[in-house]
């Protein structure tokens, strides 16, 4: 079953492109253990769900792209094209000349409903063009402008329109020392909205990929580019065909359903992250040696002791005695995890309100989104509704 | 030892339903000596349902159970996207089929058309009721594991309809390439399992020999059925002279067909019971109504009494007329349930059994309608109840979740 990408932004965008050409890569890849049949079958089914044919054989990616400035989608589309092994449709991509400064509000109340129409006629024909559809998954960044407030808004109309497919929001979690000076504010405010409209919230921490990218594949000048491949060879993973338990002579249907079924059937808790191991590029594969029971154990113990990479994990921490169901497929587990940031992000904020001199700059910011139509209660509530799931998360 | 003798006719009618039950059961056809032995409970289960009488040539209403059928029901979900083309040339049809062979055999095989399952009117799901709650009294249970369950349940569903659009979106292409293929020229194209048929030859001729064993265990249940009741006669012989000198088998189950044979005597006493029954349950119905006219006679004539007398003569006459609407509608078009196959056709011709789609698309969308008005109603009380408990306890804040 397939399933449709909307890119969103500048982050969206370059994120999505590694996405697809890591599929492609990993489905078209020669060096394999697995018979000829078999390979053709993982190829199969890996470009139906995210490859549409066309008469030339060459794939297109079952994508929409949205972005506010012309620059990244063209350089976007100009690489896929450039790759000759796949591209993006001709007329899949909606953008207009203007950005939106970072500002979510202007993102979620201007441009949202003035581009409504053309962005879901666009999404529509998409799907449409799917023989059976699964769901979307949504490729945006938190913090931005673009990203986080069409993003917000698109969801938002996905929900109302499709209600019956799945939606799986990626989002990256900006930098702790933040390149966007409003960024806390667009964080809570795109999070809260989320949270009511999508199914499933795949984090993904800026910081986290940066650190996996300097300690473990000892890249010295890291560029949004190497972060983007990592983000993309674990969102690959997880996307990419896997058997079902029951039936081990075709691969899962529905990825998209089988996820959340199992990962996020609870309203409240809805929040993702993706660990995997090993850390290495590919080229020193052929360098080392791991057993699977070795790997996973690996793994367990990264997720129990909240360690977000393989070097430092902390073998004395035991997990605590939960029910929580876990997932394992393949070389990547999931589980349901809390992210503690959250906290300190909202901790923080308060921080801000309470301080004096830092309040005027609150009032000093405030201004820009209430230009736009977001009110000091739509803080409020944003500010409510995440407490509640803080809290709920607590009392796991 | 004449009675445990079994004659010809007999003999026949065992080999009979040997050979109607499903292979796996192992049937036990030979040997007189098997049936000696009480314990062999397992073919006289099978046995009991077809004792009952089945009318040869109507066909069966099926019940529908629970909320899993409903969407077996609809050909298209309301949904613009996979919509059919609703009037003009191109319609479907559901084409009957008489089932009544077939459901005579405990498993029978796939059907060859596109199945379509006509079920009865909604009022049997609807009066089924909320299901009874079974309470696992082990402790406390917790609202969050409730609320797993309910997502799961949800994201299941959501599957399951985008599963549904899938077959749907393969049905209707399968319908138009195949155009023209089907020897039989009132269907005009294939359905899936016969386009699957002609794809894999294998599979086909696997299908046809399941079909041959189907029809001979079709054709032994015929023989069992003329045959039935002098095997059962015999039955009774056998277990009148088996019982007085088995004592240990019979603390074993055993299953007697009722045959009955009351004489006139005790039909009498039965009617007269009845009778007595018939008068005492009036006399109740009489009192209370009496009873509670009185009351209702004392409950005053102001202006509030005739307000609500009105309020729900209105509701009691809307409801009557709501029913009666649906009746006339639902009685309108021959309904006939049990499956259909599914048909794709150009000219819109359509025989006198079947049904187009169309129409009963559209009789669905009325009666999901009404399930979702239901539905609001009763979440309208619980919400009331729920505000009521809340409200009593003070101190207590109700944050009514984040959702749509």
């Amino acid at each position: 079953m397939s399933i449709v990408t909307v890119q969103l932004g500048q982050c969206g965008n370059q994120i999505g492109f590694e996405v697809f050409d890591a599929l492609l890569r990993d489905s078209q890849s020669s060096h394999g253990l697995c018979c000829k049949r078999e390979n053709e079958a993982y190829q199969a089914s890996c470009k139906e769900r995210f490859f549409s044919e066309e008469e030339n054989g060459v794939p297109i990616a079952r994508a929409v792209l949205v972005d506010m400035e012309p620059k990244v989608i063209n350089q976007t589309l100009s690489k896929a094209a450039q790759s000759g092994r796949w591209k993006y449709g001709q007329h899949a991509c909606f953008c207009q000349k203007q950005g939106s400064g970072n500002n979510w509000a202007y993102g979620y109340s201007v441009h949202g409903p003035r581009h409504e129409e053309s962005i879901m006629n666009l999404i529509r024909k998409e799907v449409e063009k799917c023989d059976s559809f699964s769901g979307f998954f949504i490729i945006m960044s938190m913090a931005g402008g673009t990203g986080s407030g069409i993003g917000a808004f698109v969801t938002q109309n996905l929900q109302d329109q499709y209600s019956n497919s799945l939606k799986m929001n990626q989002i990256i979690w900006p930098y702790g020392t933040g390149e966007v000076i409003v960024q806390n504010y667009n964080s809570i405010l795109t999070l809260s909205h989320l949270y009511r409209s999508s199914d499933a919230l795949l984090v993904h921490e800026n910081d986290a990929v940066h650190k996996i990218c300097a300690k473990l594949m000892n890249i010295k000048q890291i560029s949004f580019s190497d972060i983007n491949q990592v983000l993309a060879h674990q969102l690959g993973s997880v996307f990419q065909p896997t058997y079902s338990a029951e039936s081990s002579f075709h691969y899962r249907r529905n990825p998209l359903g089988d996820l959340m079924e199992h990962l996020v059937p609870h309203p409240e808790f809805k929040m993702l992250s993706v660990r995997n191991v090993p850390h290495m590029s590919e080229n020193s594969l052929a360098y080392s040696t791991f057993t699977w029971a070795g790997l996973l154990k690996h793994l367990r113990q990264m997720l129990i002791s909240n360690a977000k990479m393989e070097e430092g994990i902390d073998w004395h921490v035991r997990p605590p005695s939960s029910g929580l169901p876990s997932l394992g497929k393949k070389s990547l587990n999931k589980d349901l995890h809390f992210n503690t940031s959250i906290a300190n992000l909202v901790i923080l904020r308060g921080k801000d309100v309470q301080s004096a001199d830092v309040g005027k700059k609150f009032r000093a910011y405030i201004h820009q989104y209430t230009k736009f139509g977001i009110e000091e209660e739509d803080f409020l509530d944003s500010f409510t509704s995440l407490e509640q799931v803080v809290a709920s998360y607590c009392n796991l | 030892m004449r009675g445990r003798r079994v004659g010809a006719a007999g003999a026949r009618a065992i080999a009979g339903v040997s050979r109607s039950l499903p292979s796996d059961h192992s049937p036990r056809s030979s040997g007189r000596a098997k049936f000696d032995r009480p314990d062999d409970s397992a073919p006289w289960q099978l046995l009991l349902p077809r004792a009952l009488p089945i009318p040869a040539g109507k066909r069966l209403a099926s019940i529908a159970l629970g909320k899993a059928a409903l969407p077996a029901l609809c050909f298209a979900r309301a949904n613009p996207r996979a919509a059919l083309p609703a009037a003009g040339s191109v319609g479907w049809l559901l084409r009957a089929e008489d089932l009544c062979p077939r459901q005579m055999l405990p498993d029978p095989s796939g059907p060859l058309g596109d199945e379509m399952t006509v079920w009865g009117q909604c009022d049997a799901l609807a009066s089924l009721g909320p299901p009874a709650p079974h309470m696992e009294t082990e402790g406390p249970v917790d609202v969050r594991h409730v609320q797993w369950l309910m997502g799961k349940l949800r994201f299941r569903w959501r599957q399951l309809v985008s599963s549904q659009q899938e077959q749907c979106a393969l049905l209707s292409k399968i319908h138009l390439y195949t155009h023209g293929c089907h020897s039989d020229q009132s269907l005009g194209h294939l359905s899936v399992t016969e386009a699957e048929m002609l794809r894999d030859p294998e599979g086909g001729q696997q299908l046809l020999r399941t079909l041959e064993q189907e029809n001979r265990r079709l054709e032994a249940v015929l023989a069992w059925r003329r045959t039935e009741l002098v095997f059962w006669q015999w039955m009774d012989t056998v277990l009148g002279t088996c019982a007085p000198e088995a004592p240990a088998a019979a603390s074993q189950p055993t299953f007697l067909p009722w045959v009955p044979e009351c004489g006139d005597g005790e039909l009498e006493l039965v009617v007269r019971e009845l009778q007595t029954l018939e008068e005492e349950l009036r006399e109740a119905a009489e009192r209370r109504r009496v009873a509670w006219e009185a009351k209702a006679r004392g409950c005053g004539r102001g202006p509030e009494w005739s307000a609500t007398r009105r309020a729900s003569q209105e509701t009691v006459e809307k409801e009557l007329g709501a029913l009666q609407r649906r009746w006339e509608q639902d009685s309108g078009p021959a309904q006939a349930h049990g499956p259909h196959r599914l048909v794709r056709r150009e000219d819109g011709a359509a025989g006198d059994r079947d049904l187009r789609a169309a129409e009963l698309i559209r009789t669905l969308r009325s009666q999901e309608a009404c399930l979702e008005a239901m539905l609001r109603q009763l979440q309208g009380q619980c919400r009331q109840e729920l505000a009521r408990v809340a409200g009593a306890l003070p101190g207590l804040i109700w944050i009514p979740p984040p959702g749509r």
